[in-house]
C-alpha cells in the first residue's frame, strides 16, 4: 500500500466514524437527506469505478439497484437484514457478470444502449414473474429494520465503496481499466485480459449498487418495480458522476453531496426545470470540461 | 386465416414505425459516429407537435407530417451545430467522439424529455384520427395504422432511393465506406453531417407523428423506441438502410407472433433475447454476407 | 541454433476482396534483427497485425516460443512474450510516459525477465530511449518523434522476446536513425531479443539489418541477406513503381 493510498482510506474511514453519529444529531428529515447524500455518493462512486475508468456508459445502475432492492423484497421474511444486503449486491455482480459476458466485447454504443434498456427489461421480468407465479404486484415488508439501523448499513456501504475505489485507482485492477478507457487494443497489446477486466469492473460497481438497492429498499414499506427500478436513480448517478468527473475520486462525491441537497430542494418545487439544468448541464461540461469539473482540481489530492 | 394475417399484419405495422425510427439512427451513427441516445425523445417532440397541431388548430395530422419533418430537420441541424460539430472537432479519435456524443445525447434526453414535461404535464395525451375499422382478407385493422405503416413505409423506400440514386446518397455512402476517400473526391463534411444529422432527427419526428394517431402519448414514449432502433440496427447491420427497414420488420413479427405465444407482458424480454441472441451470433447483422 | 520463437506458416488475410497478405512464411531466432521492407500498402501492418494477435489471419498458422496461438487473443501473444510498437503511436495520451512504460512492466511483463535485467523499471527504460527528462509528462503532450520512442519503451516495458516495430525510423532524420537502429541493435544484444523491423524506405534498414524480407502486393517476394536482396530483381521490379522509394517518407 502506497503512503497517499494509505492517508486516502484513513481520511475515508475517519469521514465514516465521524458520520456515524449523525442519528443521534440530526432531525429525523436532516437524517433522510444525509442518507439520500451517502446513496448517492456510493452509487456515484461505484458507477465511476468502472464507467469512469473504462469509458464504457453504463445506464444500468437502477437495474443493479433493482435487482438489490428485491432481494430484499423476497428474502427479508427468511434472511436477517445483514444477509439480505451482501447477497444483493453478489446477486447484481453476478448478473452484471452474466451481462458483461455477453456484450462487453461490443463497442461502446451497443453496451451503452442496452444497458439503457436493462431496468426495464429486468423490472418488466419481475413483474411478469411476480404477476404470474406469487399473483401479487407488490409486497409490503412486514418487519423493516429501524432507521438508525438502515442509515448505518447505508453508511457502511458508502465507506466502502469510496475505500474500494481509491484502492482499485491504486491498483494494477485499476490501471488496467484505465487502459481499456485510453486504447483498449493497445492495453491488451500490452498483456491485459481486457474482456476479463471490463466484467470484473462491471461486476464489482454492480455489487455495490445492489448492495445499496437492498439497503434502501426498507425505506419503502411498500416494494413494487416501478418505484424500485426507477431510471431517474440510475440517470441521475451518471449525471452526478459526470459533471464531478468520473476519472477523479473526490469528484463524485462532492457533486452527489452538493446534488443530493439541491434535488431534495428544488426537486419538489422545480422538478421539470431542475432536470432540464442537469441535462443543460451536462451537455455544456461535456463540449467544454469533458473531465468534469474534478479534473479543474487535478491535485494530489483529487487522484489520491 | 383472418387471424394469423391480422396478427403479421400487426406486427408488420409495428415494424415498419421500427424501421423509421431506426434508419435515422443507423445513417447518423454509421457517418459521425453519433449514437443519439436521445432520438427517441424527437419522436416525441414530433408525437406533440402533431397533436397540437391537430387539437388546437385543428389540422389534418396526415398533412401535417411534412411539417414535422421540416421542423425537426431545422431542429436537428441546430443540435448539431451547437453540439456535435464541436465535439467532432475536438476529439482525438473517433472512439471520443462516439463516448462524448453519448454523453451529450444523455443530457439532451434529460432536457427534452424534462422540457416536454414542463410544456405539457405528464399526462397522456391522445386524439381520435381514423380510429374505424377496414376489413381486409378478413382481418380488421384501425384505418390509421394502415395508414401509418403505408407512410412508414413510404417514406423508408423514399429514403432508400434516395441513398442508392442522388448523389447526395452516393456522397453519404461513399463517405460511410471510406471517410478520408470520400473527402479526397471532394465531399464535403461541413454539409454532409449536419444534413445526414438533420435528416435522422425528420424521421424520427415523422415516426412520431404517425405513432400520434394510433397511440396515446406521454413525454417519456420516446424511450423505448431509443433501445428498439438500436435493436434494429444490430439485426439489419450497422449503416445499412435496407438492412434496417428488414430489420425493423422482422423484430414487428417477431414482437406480434412471439407475444401472442407467450405473453404480452414478456415483449421487451423478446426482443431483449432477439438483440443479445444475434449480437452474439452474428455481431455484424443478420444480413451481413 | 538459437531458440525459434516466431514461426509464421501461411499467413494469409483477406478484407473483403483485397487479399492484404497472401500466404508468408516467416521465421525469427532468438538474437535476430530482421528487417521487412515493402512498399506502401504492401501488407506489413496488416502482417504485424496478425504476429501480434490484434488480428486474427483468415488462413495461416502462427507460432510463438513452440506454441500455436493462432486465433488466440492479443494478450496472449503478449504474454507469450511478443510485443509491438504502432505505425502512428498509440500511447495513453493521459498517462505520464513513465506509466505508459510502467503498464507493459505490469502486465506481460510481470511474467518474464529480461536476460539481463537492464529494462526491469520504467526510469531505466526512458533513460535508454533518452525520454528520462519527459517521464513525468503526459504522453500526449510529446512530440510525435517522442510518442514514436515512447511506443518502443511500452513495448520493451511488456519485457518481450520478439520484438515488432512498425516504422519507428518514419520521418527522422539521418542521424536520429541511426540512433535509433544503435539503440535497437543495443537492446537486441543485451536483452537477446528478436527483432522484426518493418520500414518503408529501404535504405534506412539495407544497413543495419543482418536479414531482410520483402513483402509486395502481400506476399513475400525475397527473404534473406540484404545485400543480395537489394539486387534480387524481383524486388527492384517491386520497387519501380515508386520511383526514389528509398527516400519517401511512409503516409
Ligand atoms: N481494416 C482494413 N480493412 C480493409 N482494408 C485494409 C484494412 N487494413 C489494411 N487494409 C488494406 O490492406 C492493404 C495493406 O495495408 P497495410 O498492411 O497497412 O500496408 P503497409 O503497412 O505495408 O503500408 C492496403 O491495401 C490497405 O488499404
Ligand atoms: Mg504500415
Amino acid at each position: 500500500m502506497t503512503a497517499n493510498l494509505r492517508y486516502t482510506i484513513t481520511a475515508v474511514l475517519a469521514a465514516g466514524v465521524a458520520l456515524a453519529f449523525m442519528p443521534w444529531l440530526l432531525s429525523d428529515f436532516l437524517l433522510s437527506l444525509a442518507l439520500s447524500c451517502l446513496m448517492y455518493v456510493a452509487l456515484a462512486s461505484s458507477w465511476s469505478m468502472f464507467s469512469g475508468a473504462t469509458n464504457y456508459l453504463s445506464l444500468a445502475t437502477s437495474a443493479f439497484f433493482g435487482i438489490g432492492a428485491y432481494v430484499t423484497a423476497w428474502g427479508l421474511e427468511t434472511l436477517p437484514y445483514a444477509l439480505a444486503v451482501p447477497l444483493g449486491g453478489v446477486i447484481a455482480g453476478a448478473f452484471a457478470a452474466l451481462v458483461g459476458a455477453a456484450v462487453l466485447h461490443l463497442r461502446g454504443a451497443y453496451f451503452a444502449v442496452l444497458t439503457f434498456g436493462l431496468g426495464e427489461l429486468v423490472r418488466h421480468s419481475i413483474t411478469y414473474f411476480e404477476k404470474t407465479y406469487a399473483r401479487t404486484v407488490g409486497r409490503v415488508l412486514s418487519d423493516p429494520p429501524e432507521a438508525v439501523t438502515v442509515y448505518l448499513t447505508v453508511l457502511l456501504i458508502t465507506v466502502a465503496t469510496v475505500a474500494t475505489c481509491a484502492a482499485v485507482r491504486a491498483s494494477r485492477f485499476g490501471l488496467a481499466l484505465a487502459g481499456v478507457g485510453a486504447d483498449e487494443e493497445r492495453a491488451q497489446t500490452l498483456g491485459v485480459n481486457t474482456r476479463r477486466v471490463k466484467i470484473a469492473g462491471f461486476a464489482l460497481s454492480a455489487f455495490f449498487a445492489g448492495a445499496l438497492g437492498a439497503a434502501m429498499a426498507v425505506r419503502w414499506t411498500y416494494i413494487e418495480p416501478m418505484s424500485v427500478f426507477n431510471p431517474f436513480i440510475g440517470f441521475q448517478t451518471v449525471l452526478i458522476a459526470m459533471i464531478g468527473g468520473a476519472q477523479t475520486l473526490l469528484g463524485p462525491v462532492v457533486s452527489a453531496v452538493v446534488f443530493s441537497l439541491f434535488s431534495e430542494l428544488l426537486r419538489l418545487q422545480f422538478p421539470y426545470a431542475y432536470l432540464m439544468l442537469l441535462g443543460l448541464l451536462l451537455i455544456v461540461l461535456v463540449l467544454y470540461l469533458p473531465g468534469g469539473i474534478g479534473s479543474l482540481f487535478r491535485g494530489r489530492w483529487a487522484r489520491a | 386465416m383472418g387471424f394469423w394475417l391480422e396478427l403479421a399484419a400487426t406486427g408488420l405495422i409495428t415494424g415498419g414505425i421500427y424501421a423509421l425510427v431506426a434508419m435515422g439512427l443507423n445513417l447518423q451513427y454509421g457517418l459521425m459516429r453519433i449514437m443519439n441516445i436521445s432520438h427517441g425523445e424527437f419522436l416525441m417532440l414530433g408525437a406533440y407537435l402533431t397533436w397540437l397541431a391537430h387539437t388546437v388548430f385543428d389540422i389534418n395530422p396526415v398533412a401535417f407530417l411534412p411539417v414535422v419533418a421540416i421542423v425537426l430537420f431545422f431542429g436537428g441541424l441546430a443540435v448539431y451545430r451547437l453540439c456535435f460539430r464541436r465535439i467532432a472537432r475536438t476529439s482525438p479519435s473517433v472512439d471520443v467522439i462516439e463516448a462524448r456524443s453519448l454523453l451529450v445525447g444523455f443530457g439532451l434526453m434529460y432536457l427534452v424529455q424534462n422540457a416536454a414535461l414542463l410544456a405539457w404535464g405528464a399526462d397522456m395525451r391522445g386524439y381520435s384520427y381514423l380510429a374505424d375499422a377496414v376489413e381486409i382478407g378478413g382481418a380488421r385493422f384501425a384505418a390509421n395504422r394502415l395508414l401509418a405503416f403505408g407512410f412508414a413505409i413510404a417514406a423508408s423506400l423514399a429514403l432508400l432511393a434516395l441513398l442508392r440514386w442522388t448523389i447526395f446518397g452516393k456522397a453519404v455512402r461513399a463517405m460511410m465506406q471510406s471517410p478520408t476517400g470520400a473527402q479526397l473526391v471532394g465531399i464535403d463534411t461541413a454539409v454532409l453531417h449536419p444534413v445526414v444529422f438533420g435528416a435522422g432527427l425528420a424521421l424520427a419526428g415523422m415516426a412520431g407523428g404517425l405513432l400520434s394517431m394510433v397511440y396515446e402519448i406521454t413525454p417519456s414514449m420516446g424511450e423505448p423506441y431509443t433501445v428498439t432502433a438500436l435493436i434494429v440496427i444490430t439485426l439489419g447491420g450497422l449503416g445499412s438502410a435496407a438492412g434496417c427497414l428488414a430489420g425493423g420488420l422482422l423484430l414487428g413479427l417477431v414482437e406480434a407472433f412471439g407475444m401472442h405465444f407467450t405473453n404480452p407482458s414478456l415483449k421487451t424480454l423478446l426482443s431483449y433475447g432477439v438483440f443479445i441472441g444475434v449480437l452474439l451470433a452474428r455481431p455484424k447483422g443478420l444480413f451481413a454476407r | 541454433m538459437p531458440e525459434m520463437l516466431l514461426r509464421a506458416r501461411g499467413v494469409y488475410v483477406r478484407f473483403g476482396g483485397l487479399v492484404a497478405v497472401d500466404r508468408v512464411d516467416l521465421e525469427v531466432r532468438a538474437g535476430e534483427l530482421v528487417g521487412v521492407i515493402g512498399p506502401n500498402g504492401a501488407g506489413k501492418t496488416t502482417f504485424f497485425h496478425t504476429l501480434s494477435g490484434v488480428l486474427a489471419p483468415t488462413a495461416g498458422q502462427l507460432i510463438v516460443g513452440g506454441e500455436d496461438l493462432t486465433g488466440h487473443a492479443a494478450h496472449e501473444f503478449a504474454n507469450h512474450g511478443v510485443a509491438r510498437t504502432f505505425q502512428t503511436p498509440r500511447v495513453f495520451r493521459d498517462m505520464s510516459a513513465e506509466d505508459n512504460v510502467r503498464f507493459g512492466l505490469e502486465f506481460a511483463g510481470r511474467r518474464r525477465k529480461h536476460a539481463r535485467d537492464a529494462f526491469d523499471n520504467p526510469a531505466a527504460i526512458l533513460d535508454l530511449l533518452g525520454l528520462g527528462d519527459v517521464a513525468a509528462i503526459p504522453a500526449g503532450g510529446l512530440t510525435p518523434a517522442k510518442q514514436r520512442l515512447l511506443e518502443i519503451g511500452m513495448a520493451l516495458g511488456a519485457r518481450p522476446r520478439v520484438l515488432l516495430l512498425d516504422e519507428v525510423a518514419a520521418g527522422l532524420t539521418h542521424a536520429e536513425v541511426d540512433a535509433t537502429a544503435q539503440l535497437i541493435r543495443r537492446v537486441r544484444d543485451e536483452a537477446g531479443l528478436a527483432v522484426i523491423w518493418i520500414e518503408h524506405a529501404v535504405r534506412v534498414l539495407m544497413n543495419y539489418v543482418e536479414r531482410v524480407a520483402v513483402l509486395h502486393q502481400g506476399a513475400k517476394i525475397a527473404d534473406g541477406d540484404p545485400r543480395k536482396v537489394a539486387r534480387d530483381p524481383a524486388v527492384v521490379e517491386a520497387y519501380l513503381g515508386e520511383e526514389g522509394g528509398g527516400e519517401r517518407k511512409a503516409a
